[in-house]
């Protein structure tokens, strides 16, 4: 049951993700990288045969998780939150150079 | 003892990056101490390779001394560092170019520690025996390149910037996700336990998906056809020194992943990961020459020749029979000199105009007063194109003979006819500097960017045209070790 509904969630995610990362609009285009960046690290934490019935760390006979994941995972948000600060950062750039917050109005290199 | 010299070209940079952000307001300091820097580690590098192609056995440093498939291991096999002393003489290049730029971006204090850690993730990730450890290479790698596009003197930098760095995020977001299905599959990210796994046991399903993922990251990464979307935009806003390096040498991780994947990682299902790359290298040969043809701007033509060059290499790799390989390793190499040249030539005649920029519009006739710079840029456009005396010629030379024995005639004709397209564009842009008077009342300024690194890295190019011999027997072995796989799983894992 429990992978069911795990499967489910990061599917949503995705879904959700891939969405907003299409927009037109550079915030949501930028939230939609931020929901991307934490379905991929519930995926990776499913890779651990996550199953939510114990946590990682008790060293107990039964159902454990693989802990390896996990610190994937931890180095993965680490990374994806500077990442998302920087995407952040230039959008406000963006935002103060273009005056708009329409991607396809950012296109000085296009000619 | 041999072991730490797979470890020091990366550490060299990465050190070198936090001793030159604390010496930040001393300007002339931190840029020599970068520098030296850089040297020591293109140093090791060839170091390096000569002890790993001296002795014919991969050197393996097993991080924190966890044996492998534990702990992360950085292998130094004869692919990766032929790889790496190519990288590090064109960022070493690139350096040189930097320290003689009138750009303003190279001022500023974080310039040359952002320079040093670029080259740290592009080192690491070519050295690196582990997926996830390659994913954190190449985040260090587009960060700082992303950071360093965004401090340039082009107002429209941080656009080029933030596509960038957006697309390389959704790159790595297909790394991990491929990390993930490997991790799932094998219980390991160990990329020669990975390959002794997959060899024995290609079943488990998700790893025809792990396969896609990890080509789509090495696709943008290479801005291989459809994913070349940010490079051209990308090349025309960013800084010289930093496209130099980024079009030249960071798009080789494409390179080298897919020579991994081929004869490493997926050798049983090469076969499709092989398809894939020659149509989409014909494609681009096609699509990156006549884009080069079309464009207004001197930089953004030279980053389509990219799109058009790195097609010669994917059909090479997607052949794949040794003669084919060894011409993609010897072209790859030659690309790297070349369009890093290529690039800093056309930044030398930009910060002569008018204006500083590289569109054709305003450097008309700007060429006149640099004799020099025109004479490399047409060495080095007939070098692109593959006319003799340049090495150019050895890696297309090698490639047209594999599609002859072949009888490939269609991808052969198509990469051949595109090949002349080079001429077209590079003799356009030449004309247009360097012939063409310049419009009446426009002032070229006095001085400009030195051209010393692109006189180094056309000489190189033009010494491996005249005595190829090392560079192809180089090729050749690397080759042989290619179809070796055992030796690198041997190396790594013991036994």
């Amino acid at each position: 049951m429990m992978e069911i509904l795990i499967a489910l969630t990061i599917s949503l995610l995705f879904a959700i993700g891939v969405f907003q990362l299409l927009r037109r609009n550079l915030i949501r285009s930028a939230m939609g990288l931020a929901i991307i960046t934490n379905a991929v690290n519930l995926f990776l934490l499913a890779a651990g045969a996550y199953r939510g019935e114990a946590p990682a760390y008790v060293n107990a006979a039964g159902q454990r998780s693989d802990a390896l994941p996990q610190a994937l995972i931890l180095t993965a948000i680490v990374i994806g939150m500077g990442a998302f600060a920087v995407v952040l950062a230039m959008v406000y750039v963006l935002s103060l150079r273009y005056k708009t917050s329409d991607s396809d109005d950012v296109k000085g290199l296009k000619h | 003892m041999n072991e730490v010299l797979a470890l020091l070209p990366v550490m060299v940079p990465l050190t070198a990056a936090v001793v030159a952000v604390a010496l930040r307001r001393r300007h002339r300091v931190q840029s020599a101490w970068s520098f030296g820097a850089m040297l020591t580690s293109l140093v090791f590098a060839a170091l390096l390779l000569a002890d790993v192609w001296g002795e014919g056995r991969p050197l393996v440093f097993q991080l924190g001394g966890w044996p492998a498939p534990f702990g992360i291991s950085l292998v130094g096999d004869l692919l990766s560092a032929l790889m790496v002393v190519m990288c590090q003489l064109v960022l070493a290049g690139g350096f040189l170019y930097a320290l003689g730029c009138r750009d303003q971006c190279a001022q500023y204090p974080m310039f040359y520690p952002l320079f040093l850690l670029l080259a740290t993730g592009l080192t690491g990730a070519m050295l690196t025996g582990d997926l996830f450890n390659l994913f954190v290479f190449a985040e260090l790698l587009v960060f700082s390149g992303a950071a360093l596009t965004a401090m340039s003197d082009d107002r429209f930098g941080a656009e080029a910037a933030y596509k960038y760095f957006y697309i390389s995020l959704v790159a790595s977001v297909a790394l991990l996700l491929a990390c993930g299905s490997l991790y799932v599959s094998y219980g390991t990210l160990n990329i020669a336990d990975l390959a002794r796994r997959i060899a024995a046991d290609p079943s488990p399903p998700l790893v025809l998906p792990a396969m896609a993922f990890l080509m789509a990251f090495f696709m943008v990464k290479g801005a291989v056809m459809p994913f070349h979307f940010w490079q051209p935009d990308f090349h025309t806003a960013a800084p010289t020194p930093v496209h130099a390096v980024l079009s030249s040498v960071v798009v080789k991780l494409g390179i080298y992943g897919f020579l991994r994947m081929t004869t490493l990682l997926f050798p049983a299902q090469a076969d499709v990961i092989r398809t894939v790359l020659v149509i989409a290298g014909a494609v681009g040969v096609w699509f990156g020459g006549l884009g080069a043809v079309g464009t207004y701007d001197a930089k953004r033509m030279l980053a389509y020749s990219t799109l058009g060059q790195l097609g010669f290499i994917l059909v090479g790799i997607g052949w794949g029979t040794p003669l084919a390989l060894a011409a993609a390793i010897v072209y790859a190499f030659n690309h790297s000199l070349l369009k890093a040249a290529m690039l800093m030539l056309a930044g030398s005649v930009a910060s002569r105009a008018p204006v500083k920029t590289a569109a054709f519009d305003l450097i008309t006739g700007v060429g006149k007063k640099m004799p020099l710079a025109g004479a490399l840029f047409l060495l080095g456009g007939m070098g692109l194109a593959g006319i003799p005396p340049l090495n150019g010629f050895i890696g297309k030379l090698m490639l047209f003979q594999r599609g002859v024995d072949a009888q490939a005639w269609l991808p052969l004709a198509a990469i051949g006819l595109a090949g002349i397209i080079t001429l077209v564009y590079v003799a356009r842009a030449f004309q247009r500097i360097w012939w063409a008077p310049m419009p009446e009342g426009a002032k070229t300024k006095p001085y400009g960017d030195r051209l010393v690194a692109p006189t180094i890295l056309i000489g190189l190019s033009l010494a491996l045209g005249l005595w190829a011999e090392p560079l192809l027997q180089l090729a050749y072995a690397t080759v042989a070790w290619l179809g070796a796989p055992d030796q690198y799983v041997r190396a790594v894992l013991g036994g």
